[in-house]
């Protein structure tokens, strides 16, 4: 591949069950290839996994997940987890979870060959709403940026019901400017890089 | 200067609920005797109600003075007249008072322990317990450790280097630096840990004691008091020193690109919003000032190891240029050996090798410039973790964290030890 067009990646690593309890078997070897195309972000990612959960399990999980999360009061001012001493109270790890998630959808779309996020913090809950039957999330997130060393706020509204694909709507805040990345990004309900599991 | 502003308060508070809204506060920066002559005048009209905080001296000197807010005009509009250059210290003298004491009727109170065996090396610190801390350890081990002040912070904290020595006479020195970036918690909570460790493995581990008989240890444990302090009041992903830019509004200066090597190159930032902004010249950060001063007028320091997190890498020469340093092969060598004696005991797997070709291009970086004095075996360490959690490594991780590092440290002193030069 021309440097100057683009730049392949090809990864291979193992998946565990996210949150995988102990003595639990890692689940299957996965290849994955990555491209970045002109420098830009959201690089085109191939996965293919061996093994992994079946899909009626997947579809149960999730509706276990999804009867929690409904019965959750979040206390609105569930700022900083974790808090500065990195620590997560196990009543808010669903919501730590699911933050994490869509999370996860801004730094794949916002990675590119010169950056690269973690995430630090989910520093704020602006909203968590389930009257309907979708889990309703608004919240912001601190992302740790690679090698600017900045810190970049994201708002994130994620939108879940289990079997339809996760919607997420961003919008992160440039250094100091004005400079914007936001977008919508539907969980395809197909692709291996699905929310189930979570 | 906090304690002059709670001191102000309680005066306020004695004559009668006195209150700054709009009170500023400005250095002066009087460039001849005649400028510092004219801002005695000044000082002599009293009806401007000027309070003098550092009083006018002679040029050079800068000249701090709180004006409320009735006269800030007329004494701006008097000094740009002169052509007398100040700049804003505090812009509102009041929200400042009104922050600090929240913080403090917010702030836990400070825990007091008797002895650094009760000390909790399980927990993260505020700079108070880790002064407390220093000067417990000090008392407990005179023959052994002192306290060396190299220097005060921009805001005017003293900075602290502990010197671990059994005697000689400026003897080779090994210098250990935690915490230059403020967030990277479980770097200072380290250095604790290993400040005591060394007191407790003198006298019982063999290895351990040949390396002090011989060389003496410095250890800086918060080399970046202003940005720590910054991490517990207000924002705890503060990563800078807190020095004010004149000409931006933003704060601070990446203590890891302001050292004189590579200077202002690629690899950081003239933003001074830039979470990587290198300062407007090399060395303009007191904080690193002093460690530049220290290891100058030392002379004799053989091994110098600057700890950050995060990332579990150990790294080395040069950060500003790709070009192999040109002791590359034993550095290699004994950075291999080094976090293959740090994963022996929890498995914790750490990536090695220049800091330019592991983890990015960094100019004016640490290691860049003590190696360029002429120190062989300079390190920078990225602890814990990769990325799970980051700064906000929860504290139950310390001590295998600090556990694990000492042993890596250890390969390198006697690695340092094993090989004069």
């Amino acid at each position: 591949v021309d440097p100057k067009r683009g730049c392949k990646v090809d990864v291979v690593f193992s998946t565990e069950r996210y949150n995988q309890e102990e003595g639990e078997q890692r689940l299957g070897k996965c290849s994955a290839h990555v491209f970045f195309k002109n420098q830009k972000p959201r690089p085109a990612v191939n996965v293919t996994c061996t093994r992994l959960i079946e899909k009626k399990k997947r579809e149960e999980e999730d509706q276990l997940l999804y009867k929690r999360m409904k019965q959750l009061k979040v206390p609105l001012d569930a700022a900083s987890i974790p808090d500065s001493r990195g620590h997560i109270d196990a009543s808010l790890r669903p919501i730590w979870d699911l933050a994490f998630l869509g999370a996860s959808y801004v730094m794949w779309e916002k990675t590119s060959q010169s950056l690269h996020y973690y995430l630090v913090q989910l520093s704020s809950v602006k909203q968590w709403k389930t009257n309907d039957d979708a889990i309703d999330f608004d919240y912001t997130v601190l992302l740790h940026e690679f090698p600017t060393q900045e810190i970049i706020p994201c708002r994130i509204h994620l939108v879940w019901y289990p079997g339809k694909p996760l919607k997420v709507k961003y919008n992160c805040q440039g250094l100091q400017t004005s400079e914007e990345a936001s977008g919508t990004v539907e969980g395809s309900a197909v692709a291996p890089t699905e929310l189930s599991n979570i | 200067m906090q304690g002059l502003l709670v001191f102000t308060v309680l005066l306020g508070v004695a004559f009668g609920n006195e209150d700054f809204v709009g009170h500023q506060v400005l250095r002066i920066s009087a460039a001849d005797e005649a400028q510092v002559q004219k801002v005695k005048e000044l000082e002599d009209l009293e009806h401007l109600k000027l309070d003098f905080w550092r009083g006018p001296t002679n040029p050079g000197s800068p000249i701090d003075v709180r004006v409320p807010f009735s006269s800030v005009q007329a004494v701006k509009v008097f000094l740009e007249s002169l052509g007398i250059r100040y700049k804003i210290m505090i812009e509102d003298v009041q929200s400042l008072l009104d922050e600090e004491k929240e913080q403090m009727l917010s702030s836990k109170p400070r825990t007091w322990v008797r002895s650094t065996d009760a000390f909790n090396y399980a927990t993260y610190h505020t700079l108070e317990e880790i002064h407390d801390f220093v000067d417990l350890l000090v008392s407990e081990n005179p023959q052994l450790v002192s306290k060396i002040q190299i220097g005060n912070t921009y805001e005017g904290r003293p900075i602290y280097v502990l010197k671990f020595s059994t005697g000689g006479n400026n003897r080779p020195a090994i210098w250990i630096d935690t915490g230059i970036h403020s967030r990277e918690w479980v770097t200072q909570a380290s250095g604790v840990w290993f400040a005591k460790k060394i007191t407790e493995d003198y006298g019982q581990d063999p290895a351990f004691t040949a390396i002090l008989d011989s060389m003496d240890i410095f250890l800086e444990i918060v080399t970046n008091p202003d940005g720590f302090a910054f991490t517990h009041s207000k924002n705890r992903l503060w990563r800078k020193t807190r020095s004010l830019t004149a000409g931006s509004s933003c704060v601070g200066v990446d203590p890891n690109r302001n050292w004189d090597a590579g200077f202002g190159k690629a690899g950081a930032s003239s933003n001074p919003c830039s979470d990587t902004y290198h300062g407007k010249f090399a060395n303009s950060e007191v904080e690193v000032k002093s460690i530049v001063d220290f290891v100058q007028s030392h002379g004799n320091i053989k091994a110098f190891i600057s700890i950050h997190s995060y990332s579990q890498l150990l790294l080395y020469p040069y950060g500003y240029k790709s070009e192999d340093a040109p002791d590359k092969e034993e550095l290699d060598q004994l950075a291999k050996s080094a976090v293959t004696a740090l994963a022996s005991l929890y498995g914790t797997k750490y990536q090695y090798g220049s800091i330019i070709k592991t983890i990015y291009e960094a100019s004016g970086s640490t290691v860049d410039w003590t190696y360029s004095q002429g120190i062989k075996y300079s390190y920078t360490f990225e602890l814990r973790d990769t990325g799970r959690y980051g700064f906000l490594l929860p504290a139950s991780q310390i001590i295998p964290t600090a556990k694990e590092t000492w042993l890596a440290l250890l390969t390198i002193m006697e690695h340092t030890l094993n090989h004069p030069y």
